[in-house]
């Protein structure tokens, strides 16, 4: 980690020290190819820190191939866009057939993390990842960003752009949205199965850290910024202000209560199993699976908690390379259409981020429109926050701390 | 080649030669390549990335920081003991079933032999993950097995050996264990029915027919004959398992992390990739020792 | 381990009315046998007569349908393999391959915690000359070492019966005859009941006291070689215990210990005693084919003589066989053993003779 950093961008600098990377990549590309993932993803040996450290660097692209090409090629989380009963997928037809534009869609984006591990080498090394827009939570389009791994949108090509929620136009991740554009939100709040807490309502993260009658049956997410942050939320600090020594405090208070038993694990969104089953009590989990749970289980009860809550979003990114980024930028408009994104809402049950789908579900669907948790309601909003942008250097540490916990 | 045959020139000789000298080299080109590619490459890539400081943003440099290791161990050395506990606690469980299952199999089942070996290989048709999820299912809190457990009172026994916290069976040490004996069982079986079918049922007549009991002709003929299997099976089970973390991540709580979580978690989360890479190396180099170890004391070389 | 069955040094086996069932078919159909301490004992018999299973059922690696079996007076029907003190020699040897040649013969004995298992198992290599290889595993020694170890190994432990399964079955003939007279040699002198399973009429006759002949699960004829040879009670021992030539015979008339037959118009002279009781009818007379002589055409010594034109004559230096043709188209055989008198040739009409004495008698099967 570079202590002093560089407040101005030397672009030739840069320029030398990735072509750098590239010629040595080529030539080691035997253990490129020999090695799988990880070993991929090893630094060369004796390379030097980029001149343009700690701060963002300009991202790659590739010459735009989509006016020859009808394709684009998306990434996206698994079940995550409307599917009709004979397994298709409605929106994404009509926009084929409408525009043309042949889209690939693989839903091959199962963890912010293990996406990033998987695409960070080609990127590292100034190749093409094969894809054209994919969906990454908030801090993972922070992280991209600061790396020079994606590219500015032209919003000459998404008009339906303005049709953002004002509450999503101004991120400090992403002041104007330039790099990226909101997919679905949600919350992380606590979802608890009656069965298991003997019909006890779980409604407070200290009681879900300290209630003894769910000890050793209550998980957490993996994710830390929806873990830590309804923690520093429960003791009264703000996400978009927090400190390190805030941060310390939370963690301390996670420390405590799984030393104490009462974590049985943390999770991915695998917890929606056990949380139906009744073997988890109660846990950390994010509005749009609950949803679809309870259409199963309607005891499930989901408490967005008094003191505060986070929200969050994935949002399609365009990475650096991109060989469609146009036909990328013509999906994203498509889908800021509100009557697209409309049927989408309707099927996987997040929080749209299009204005004007309320409108449109009022007709179609009333009691999804009534839904607080698809259609949050002003004065939910208020209690929700976003979790702050992490300097690399407190991305690292924080990371560390919380991996150490989790992994301890 | 001693001997000088008359009427055979030198020069002709001396081709003939070399093709023998090189034959035997180009035959183990591919076998050396790959080696070279899939092995030598990355384990060097490896040791080089654990020696390294850095992070993503500003790339990795070769320091020669061996720190990195003593940090990884000093740290992590309760997830290392705790992985070898379990993955040799999963290897002898497959063992004890694994041995009478391949017995029967190789000896005992006539013509339900084949089916019963798809049998044993069947649930490879399924995913890994899919399979550990689904004892989640058999060990969940209402189901049939916790019940048998609380009914029996074997519930404090496994409380007792520490093998779970409190009354329920899943998301405890004795769950992990018990997943990865699971997972892991066909790659015991295999190779012990391989051992035991090949094994000539006349040496327990004639162990018999030398006073020996049953006890006496399974310990003495049976298993040292069927130790090339045993000591096969044990690798196949206990390496794997060792590095295994889906089993502990899905079946296990906060107390029983293995190394294979943690390195992923340094790895994919943490981006901390020297330590990542330490900890593998670690954890192959002590593989490795303990394999060499055991090896040498099961004597399977003198084997036939 | 062997409590049950302590010494008491009889080696005397004794089977009374033993059956060995299948699902489809009978292996052993009935046998009663006493076997006398310290005899060599051969159980003789084509591939699927029973004698294995017999042997088997013996060593406790088979269990009896029905009936019993003694050692001595004690009845061991229903104890184990391990509990009985009888060894086997198996046919494939069976030698542990994870083990050295002194661990292989040392086995028994320490199953049986004999303290000094090895000085005993270093005798019993000695005795079969094989002392020099015992730190070696079975499969660096040749296939008649290997048998010799086998040997070793069952007598090591001094048992009461050795059961020998068709132990040199697996040996080239000249290794076999050197083994022949090496198991006689041993068995002479540990003392031990040797029950020898084989297919082989001449290795049995050339090692045992008493064969016993077994046929499709029993016992067709028993005892001591010279006797079944020359006077098989049945076709089947008579071919089964070297070549015989057979002639349809009728009674004609009985004088003392001389009776009249005659075959195919000729008279001939046996024995009185040679005639069975039972089964008067479909007698037949058996000659052995180096009990026949070719005699001169005008002979009056010879009581019983034939006449026929010689078909085949083949000469093996020891002897001249030839094929001697009877007006009746009968081939019969004919040994000539290379003595000097003068050989038939091809074509020629001989005239061949036989001693009363040298002929058997057997009834329809």
């Amino acid at each position: 980690m570079a202590t002093n950093r560089e407040p101005e961008f030397n672009p030739q600098l840069a320029a030398f020290a990735r072509s750098a990377i590239t010629r040595r990549t080529a030539l080691g590309g035997l253990a490129a190819v020999a090695a799988t993932g990880f070993l991929a993803a090893c630094g060369t040996p004796g390379k030097a820190p980029t001149a343009s450290a700690g701060a963002s660097k300009t991202p790659l692209s590739a010459p735009d191939l989509s006016d020859t090409e009808k394709v684009v090629n998306w990434s996206n989380w698994p079940q995550y866009i409307d599917v009709n009963d004979k397994g298709k997928r409605p929106t994404l037809d009509a926009f084929i057939k409408e525009s043309g534009i042949k889209v690939k869609y693989n839903e091959d984006y199962n963890d912010n993390d293990e996406f990033f591990a998987k695409v960070r080498p080609l990127l590292e090394a100034g190749k093409d990842t094969g894809r054209d827009v994919w969906c990454s939570t908030d801090w993972m389009v922070a992280r991209l960003k600061r790396l020079g791994y994606i590219q500015p949108l032209d919003k000459a090509n998404i008009p339906n752009a303005a049709n953002l929620a004002t509450s999503l136009t101004n991120v400090e991740f992403d002041p104007g949205r330039a790099f990226s554009l909101p997919w679905q939100s949600g919350f992380a709040g606590i979802a608890y199965n009656p069965k298991s807490t003997g019909g006890k309502a779980v409604t407070t993260i200290d009681q879900l850290l300290h209630d003894a009658t769910l000890k050793g049956k209550v998980t957490l997410l993996t994710e830390m910024r929806d873990t830590v942050g309804l923690i520093l939320m429960e003791q009264g600090k703000r996400l978009d202000n927090f400190t390190a020594e805030d941060f310390a405090a939370a963690l301390q208070v996670l420390s405590d209560a799984k030393d104490a038993g009462q974590i049985k694990g943390f999770t991915g969104n695998d917890y929606t199993k056990p949380l139906a089953s009744g073997d988890t009590a109660a846990c950390v989990a994010w509005t749009g699976d609950v949803v679809q749970l309870r259409l199963d289980n309607p005891s499930l009860g989901f408490v967005l908690p008094e003191k505060g809550f986070t929200l969050w979003s994935d949002n399609f990114v365009i990475p650096a390379m991109a060989q469609h980024k146009k036909n990328a930028e013509k999906v994203i408009n498509y889908y800021y259409d509100p009557k697209v994104m409309a049927e989408v809402a309707a099927y996987v049950n997040y929080i749209a981020p299009v204005q004007g789908v309320k409108e449109v579900l009022t007709k179609s669907d009333p009691s999804m429109a009534n839904n607080d948790l698809i259609f949050p309601s002003d004065a939910t909003l208020a209690k929700s926050q976003v979790f702050r942008g992490l300097t690399a250097e407190e991305e690292t540490t924080f990371t560390r701390q919380f991996q150490a916990l989790v992994t301890g | 080649m001693a001997l000088v045959v008359p009427g055979v020139r030198p020069v002709k000789r001396r081709a003939v030669r070399r093709w023998g000298t090189f034959t035997p080299l180009i035959l183990l080109a591919p076998a050396m390549l790959w080696l070279t590619v899939f092995f030598v490459v990355p384990t060097f890539s490896l040791a080089s990335q654990s020696l390294q400081t850095g992070d993503i943003d500003n790339g990795f440099v070769l320091t020669w920081h061996f720190q990195t290791y003593a940090e990884a161990l000093g740290r992590y050395w309760p997830q290392f003991l705790r992985s070898l506990i379990y993955a040799g606690s999963a290897t002898v469980i497959t063992l004890l079933v694994g041995y009478p299952l391949a017995w029967f199999i190789a000896h005992r089942s006539g013509r339900f032999k084949t089916m019963l070996l798809v049998l044993v290989i069947a649930p490879f048709f399924t995913n890994f993950l899919i399979r550990t999820l689904a004892w989640q299912i058999i060990l969940t809190d209402t189901g049939p097995v916790t019940g048998f457990f609380r009914a029996t009172g074997l519930i404090h026994v496994l409380q007792w050996l520490g093998l779970v916290t409190s009354d329920a069976l899943l998301y405890s040490p004795f769950a992990v264990i018990s997943g990865l004996a699971y997972n892991f069982l066909p790659f015991m079986v295999l190779p012990l029915y391989t051992s035991l079918e090949r094994l000539d049922l006349r040496y327990l007549d004639a162990a018999g027919d030398l006073y020996a009991n049953g006890w006496n002709t399974f310990w003495k003929v049976i298993w040292p004959l069927s130790l090339p299997g045993v000591v096969s099976g044990t690798l196949l089970t206990f390496i794997p398992a060792a590095g295994d973390y889906i089993n502990s991540k899905l079946l296990g709580n906060t107390q029983t992390v293995m190394i294979g979580q943690v390195i992923d978690a340094q790895f994919l989360r943490v981006l901390d990739y020297p330590t990542a890479a330490a900890l593998s190396f670690i954890l192959m180099a002590t593989i490795i020792v303990m394999v060499g170890l055991y090896v040498r004391a099961a004597g399977t070389e003198e084997l036939v | 381990m062997v409590e049950g069955a302590t010494r008491k040094a009889t080696g005397e086996l004794r089977l009374v009315e033993l059956f060995r069932e299948y699902d489809d078919f009978v292996a052993v159909n009935g046998i009663d046998l006493d076997v006398p301490p310290g005899s060599f004992f051969a159980l003789l018999g084509p591939s699927g007569c029973g004698k294995t299973t017999t042997l088997r059922m013996i060593a406790g690696l088979e269990e009896p349908t029905s009936g019993r079996i003694f050692l001595g007076t004690d009845d061991i029907t229903n104890t184990r393999a391990h509990q009985r003190r009888v060894n086997t020699v198996f046919q494939s040897y069976a030698l542990f391959p994870h083990l050295n040649i002194i661990d292989n013969v040392g086995f028994g004995l320490r199953q049986l915690k004999v303290a000094n298992w090895k000085t005993k198992a270093m005798e019993a290599l000695e005795l079969v000359k094989l002392a020099d290889r015992a730190k070696q595993k079975p499969r660096q020694l040749s296939g008649g070492m290997q048998q010799r170890v086998a040997l070793a190994r069952a007598i090591v432990n001094e048992p009461e019966i050795l059961l020998l399964d068709e132990p040199l079955g697996a040996l080239d003939l000249k290794l076999r005859r050197e083994m022949q007279i090496e198991l006689k040699r041993i068995q002479q002198e540990v003392g031990i009941t040797f029950i020898h399973v084989t297919h082989d009429q001449e290795e049995a006759m050339t090692m045992a006291d008493t064969v016993a002949v077994m046929r499709a699960g029993r016992i067709e004829q028993l005892g001591e070689p010279a006797a079944l040879y020359d006077k098989p009670a049945t076709a089947f021992v008579a071919n089964f215990l070297g070549q015989s030539n057979l002639l349809p015979i009728e009674v004609t008339a009985v004088a003392g210990d001389r009776t009249t037959v005659a075959s195919h118009g000729t008279s001939l002279v046996v024995e009185s005693g040679a005639i069975p009781t039972e089964a008067p009818d479909g007698l037949r007379l058996g000659i052995r084919p180096e009990k026949l002589r070719l005699v001169s055409a005008n002979d009056s010594v010879w009581t019983n003589k034939l006449s026929g034109e010689v078909t085949d004559a083949s000469f093996n230096g020891v002897s001249t066989t030839y094929l001697v043709r009877m007006p009746w188209g009968q081939e019969l055989t004919v040994t000539q053993p290379n003595d000097g008198t003068a050989r038939a040739t091809l074509g020629e009409q001989v005239t061949i003779a036989w001693d009363p004495h040298h002929a058997f008698v057997i009834g329809a099967d």
